[in-house]
């Protein structure tokens, strides 16, 4: 084997091994600095599970990318109406809306159906997603919050 | 065996070039079809028979835009254009379909020759009033992007018969009405000349071409006849 040969088996494996294999960079911010290997793990889990939800009931209107589709829906993305409310966040995403919010100095009035059928697990994992996406960073939403937030609605 | 190989490399390599090229010349040459059912007329012609072909063609309307004016086949005299079905409270599909259709209009901003027509199926609630916030909201106007509400019974007609896709009521499905979600290709003779899933980037990519295309043909010298 060449020495050049056996430079690129040797790049082409480190790049394998970077990419992946245990490490949860993906998912590492500000936010999830403190967490244990344990958290981590699940916060992860939660991560993967929220973005299909997302994907499935959520992603219509407010894109993939979190940016909502002009005055129509709201952005999700760097939302100063969603950072400033956990509990509000989950009410809205098991009941929907209606009416008038304001979103980032816009207002919007497009009515959000509710999503009933959704576990408080569900739940916490689509807030989890959105809290930690597109350049926001909360942390984790666990189920705990979840529920309080869900038994407290207005 | 280096030599096998590198051969055999070739070979695969030859053929898949040999395998792209006809299929890309069809491609280009692809026959550009006007759609639907075609009606056989017979007449009498110097006392011979003969059979006459009409096309499919969207059959007249009359349905008021977000601006209040009147939209008739007329509105888009002279132009090719794109048409679908939706409603303003419609949380399924509607919302990826706007998306796309923005880029339709956004491709065809500054050019005349290119129109869009929206049709509530649900005008009891989509008013001329909601229609107009809607538009704005998405940041569009008339009459390069109409969104249009009138009879319902007219606009269900319309868009079973005329533009061949479903649009009605239904009870069962979420938001209380089924449509599709196509977008509709219609030429300046009021032909269909193409049916894409609005929800699928890929596909309006290709009904952007197609456009481009079908504007190609009217401005191509009368040579064939």
């Amino acid at each position: 084997m060449s020495l050049k040969q056996s430079l690129s088996y040797i790049t082409f494996l480190s790049l394998i091994f970077s990419t992946g294999c245990g490490s949860y960079s993906e998912f590492s911010s500000e936010a999830t600095k403190d967490y244990s290997r344990a958290e981590m793990q699940k916060f992860a889990k939660y991560m993967v599970a929220g973005k299909q939800l997302y994907t499935t009931h959520c992603s219509n209107c407010h894109q993939e990318s979190g940016q909502g589709l002009g005055k129509l829906y709201p952005p999700l993305a760097k939302s100063d109406f969603m950072m400033q409310n956990v509990n509000r966040t989950a009410c809205l995403i098991k009941n929907g809306i209606k009416g008038e919010i304001i979103v980032n100095n816009i207002t919007y009035n497009q009515e959000m159906p509710a999503l009933e059928e959704l576990t408080n697990l569900e739940v916490a994992e689509i807030a989890t997603y959105i809290y930690n996406s597109w350049g926001n960073e909360r942390g984790f939403v666990t189920v705990k919050e979840v529920e309080t937030s869900l038994s407290n609605c207005q | 065996m280096k030599i096998y190989f590198k051969t055999f490399i070739a070979i695969i390599f030859g053929v898949s070039l040999l395998g792209c090229d006809p299929a890309e010349k069809q491609n280009k040459n692809e026959e550009f079809p006007i759609l639907g059912r075609k009606q056989f007329v017979e007449r009498t012609v110097n006392g011979e028979t003969v059979v006459d072909t009409i096309d499919h063609t969207i059959p007249d309307f009359r349905l008021v835009n977000q601006d209040s004016i009147w939209v008739t086949p007329k509105s888009f005299e002279n132009k090719v254009y794109v048409a679908d079905f939706f409603f303003t409270s419609c949380p399924t599909i509607c919302p990826t379909m706007k998306k796309e259709m923005l880029r339709v209009y956004n491709a065809y901003k500054n050019n005349n020759s290119v129109a869009i027509i929206s049709h509530t199926i649900d005008p009891k609630h989509d008013t001329v009033a909601l229609l107009k916030d809607f538009a704005q909201r998405l940041d569009v106007e008339a009459p390069k992007w109409n969104f249009v509400t009138g009879n319902k019974e007219e606009i269900y007609e319309l868009g079973q018969k005329g533009y061949m896709v479903t649009a009605m009521e239904d009870e069962n499905e979420e938001g209380g009405y089924i449509h599709s979600g196509a977008f509709i290709l219609v030429d300046k003779e009021k032909h269909v000349r193409g049916v894409y899933d609005g929800t699928n980037s890929n596909d309006v990519d290709r009904l952007i071409k197609d456009i481009d295309r079908l504007l190609a043909t009217y401005n191509e010298p009368k040579t064939k006849s």
